[in-house]
């Protein structure tokens, strides 16, 4: 590499003179808040009657008002299918993912709409996730812009580190309907980190553990003289403090002898949801609840519900783990850990965090509202309010990018974790001879297959100049920003035709697609494995019979008939087998079929004609440095 | 203003070598972002920005080469102009191919269910020290090459086959971590 100097013209940016109103928004599943710069400090926002917390809960009225907040939920007994909670788990998911989860069975679905995309029925007609989501964020930012008389010129909204693609466009889409300048979507763990960090200017490793309401995120955190750098992060984007209740209500049903959830009338679901929050909740304070339903008493002692909870618990530490093996890290090298979310308030969390980290966990500032005031903080930052030279905040890319090869296998680009901003490039080449043009998808998500990883974009690359399978070398590179927005250009190093695309959260994007979530893929490795088997398997085979007949073509006459017999044969064999779903077996007639041609191949190689015939190719090297 | 440097060990400040003081690149490599990351151009122009991405990025990259031990060790060998793509046939010991191979067969028979975990943190620990010792004989090969290819000194054609070595005992180590993920 040659020595080149570039230099910043500038060097710093130009701070404005005047404020400009930045807030910092937590955009929570059952609560979202609120926080701005109050006489130099920032602070969550109440409503006029002091709450903090804003339900996430939306009543779309028969006479045409759309509530939130705390009347909406209130509603939410009376009025079930028109009163949208947890519309949070909703973004970015399909018909299919929602009704199949059973969470959102009070709710009608309109039947008219892309099943990829799909919309709750109220009495206000017809709205999605991402309109219900706007008109919470709408609802928020009233509140800042009454209580500070400003308008809020920007704001830094939080997701989950773990939210994928479409549902991190979908929420960027719900703060554009609200009219709102999206300064920097922000990780919520991070977002906690800043919070905490600069109240107490730690310095160190810190686990920011993060049950809220319907996600769970678990962060790995380096903070470093004002530079706070995400080292790992994992979690579960479908486990919340909404599932315990789940757990308190089945368990309550059971005890009904209602005999399971799936019983349990649509419109009672909600009342019974409540109730088991009202049990879970009060089990933070004391050692027993008192439940009633339909006029009978039950009561859930402490050690009951840390039995119903078990699963969920163990779900948790797993995440923990994984995240502290992806940084290489042993439990003895943490020195802080933070509790986010409502959902930490129960004893029996803390207990399991404390007991897996060793250490007691820090909660100084109000676990619901330490998202928001660190998104608050990092937007004073972003709008020019306050020194940059504070504090960095240095992200990782939380689910893998790569692209499809053929057999539709996933090559990894960039890895999950990867630091951001980021730029990679990797080499592919043609799979047949005189392939002019290759089409290039874009996938998001760990599975080993293209089909059950989220699709991002798809074009093409053309203009390839016709050579021997291999010989074409395509660059494709990846470039991820520090919001991570992903663009994608693809060139071919000969002739420098190229071929650029951009995937960023935009109108233009197609946010239709299904998705097959991160945590599905430790379910699935070992069917991953089968299938990848066997598609290589096929590959393989595809690869040598293409070249045999090729070459059986071009150079027939060099066989006695016995010999071109027995190549049929084995061709013939190798077929069947490839229709078949045997890996093994087809990995076994390709090695019969290429000792069938060995001779054919030696012959053709003497009299050095063209193109070798074994089935090797370049970009078959199995073992990759990563 | 950022220098590039010639190479991502002095980019840190680093002497050049396989091993690395660790504390040290991370302190240097937040320093430097502290000075070109996006975030601090927040406020500024398009054409600042981009670079600021640019530069970013570079740094990202060369820190995540030289904080991996296998990406750390194959950056070593560029730099010594050794092409570790390419692999010959003389990098590999039949025997170190055959071992591999028996050890992924090893790991597919295993049962699907916890009664493998016993085993598989067995495999964990052997691969483990197994690759510490390597990254040791490593370290050593190189001893006494300086950053731009001096003719004497190490064993550039022993480090390239160690190098191949790392590679299969990193890609094992995954894979043990993977059938574990899916027991778990």
């Amino acid at each position: 590499m040659s020595l080149l100097q570039i230099s910043e013209p500038g060097g710093r940016p130009v701070r404005r003179a005047a404020r400009k109103r930045a807030a910092g928004i937590d955009l929570g599943t059952t609560n979202s808040l609120i926080a701005t710069d109050v006489d130099g400090e920032v602070l969550t926002l109440a409503d006029a009657e002091g709450a903090h917390l804003l339900p996430s809960a939306v009543h779309y009225q028969v006479d045409g008002a759309t509530v939130v907040g705390a009347a909406a939920k209130a509603q939410a007994v009376a009025d079930p299918a028109n009163v949208i909670v947890s519309v949070k788990r909703a973004l970015g998911k399909s018909l299919d993912e929602l009704t199949d989860s059973g969470d959102y069975r009070q709710y009608r679905f309109d039947s008219e709409c892309d099943p990829a995309s799909p919309a709750f029925v109220t009495s206000m007609g017809v709205r999605n996730p991402v309109e219900v989501s706007a008109d919470i964020l709408k609802t928020l930012v009233l509140r800042a812009e009454a209580r500070t008389g400003e308008a809020v010129e920007g704001a830094v909204i939080t997701v989950p580190a773990y939210f994928n693609d479409a549902q991190r466009q979908q929420t960027r889409l719900a703060a554009s309907l609200a009219g709102i300048n999206v300064l920097r979507l922000l990780n919520e763990p991070t977002a906690a980190a800043v919070a905490y960090g600069l109240d107490t200017r730690e310095q160190g490793n810190i686990i920011v553990f993060d049950l809220g309401g319907g996600t769970f995120d678990v962060s790995l955190l380096s903070l470093q003289k004002g530079v706070f750098e995400v080292l790992a992060t994992g979690g579960d984007t479908a486990l919340g403090g909404d599932d315990f209740d789940r757990a308190v209500a089945a368990w309550l049903a059971d005890q009904c002898g209602l005999g399971g959830m799936e019983s349990i009338a649509a419109r009672d679901y909600p009342a019974m949801l409540q109730a088991a929050n009202r049990a879970r909740e009060a089990l933070s304070e004391a050692e027993q609840a008192e439940l009633s339903w339909n006029g009978a008493s039950f009561t859930l002692t402490a050690g009951e519900f840390a039995e119903l909870a078990a699963p969920l618990v163990r779900r948790t530490m797993l995440a923990c783990r994984r995240v502290l093996r992806d940084a290489r890290m042993e439990t003895e090298a943490i020195d802080n850990v933070l509790l986010v979310g409502g959902a930490t308030r129960m004893p029996l969390i803390r207990r399991a965090v404390a007991d897996y980290f060793g250490r007691e966990p820090l909660q100084d500032i109000d676990p619901d509202r330490v998202v928001a005031i660190g998104a608050g903080i990092q937007a004073e930052v972003l709008a020019g309010n306050k020194p940059a030279g504070d504090f960095l905040l240095l992200d990782v890319n939380p689910l893998s990018l790569g692209i499809e090869t053929m057999g539709e296998l996933v090559e990894k680009i960039i890895h999950r974790n990867t630091s951001i901003p980021v730029s990679k490039s990797q080499e592919f080449t043609t799979f047949k001879d005189g392939q002019t043009a290759m089409a290039l998808h874009v996938v998001q998500g760990e599975r080993e297959l293209s089909s059950e990883c989220r699709s991002l974009a798809r074009f093409s690359l053309g203009g390839i100049p016709p050579m021997v399978a291999g010989a074409a070398k395509v660059k494709v590179t990846f470039q991820v920003d520090a919001d991570g927005l992903l663009s994608v250009s693809a060139e071919e190093a000969s002739t420098g035709c190229k071929a650029e695309v951009q995937v960023k959260p935009s109108y233009g994007l197609d946010l239709d697609q299904v998705e097959q979530m991160l945590k599905e893929s430790h379910e699935h490795a070992r069917a991953d494995m089968a299938a990848r088997a066997l598609r290589e398997a096929r590959l393989e085979a595809t690869r040598l019979t293409d070249a045999i007949v090729a070459a059986l073509d071009v150079d027939g006459e060099l066989l006695e008939a016995a010999e071109r017999a027995a190549i049929d044969r084995a061709l013939h064999a190798l077929r069947q087998a490839m229709a078949g779903e045997n890996a093994a077996l087809i990995e076994e007639r390709t090695e019969q079929l290429n000792h069938a041609s060995e001779s054919f191949a030696e012959r053709r190689m003497n009299m050095t004609v063209g193109a070798a015939l074994r089935g090797e190719s370049i970009d078959a090297i199995d073992e990759r440095t990563e | 203003m950022l220098s590039i440097a010639d190479n991502y060990f002095s980019q840190f400040e680093l002497p050049v070598g396989y091993d690395i003081d660790l504390d040290r690149l991370n302190g240097q490599f937040r320093e430097l972002q502290t000075i070109v990351h996006p975030d601090r151009y927040a406020a500024a122009g398009d054409e600042q920005r981009l670079r600021a991405i640019k530069l970013s990025s570079y740094l990202n990259e060369a820190y995540e080469t030289l904080k991996s031990p296998l990406r750390r060790a194959g950056y070593l060998l560029k730099l010594q102009g050794v092409d570790v793509e390419q692999v010959d046939q003389s990098d590999l010991d039949p025997e170190l191919l055959f071992e591999q191979i028996a050890l992924r067969e090893s790991l597919a028979e295993l049962p699907k269910d916890e009664s493998a975990l016993d085993r598989l943190d067995e495999l964990s620990r052997t691969t483990g020290d197994r690759l510490a010792r390597r990254q040791l004989e490593f370290a050593a090969c190189l001893v006494g090459r300086s950053a731009a290819g001096s003719p004497e000194g190490g064993d550039l054609a022993q480090a390239k086959k160690l190098f191949h070595e790392l590679q299969f005992l990193t890609k094992l180590q995954a894979e043990i971590e993977k059938a574990e993920d899916a027991i778990v």
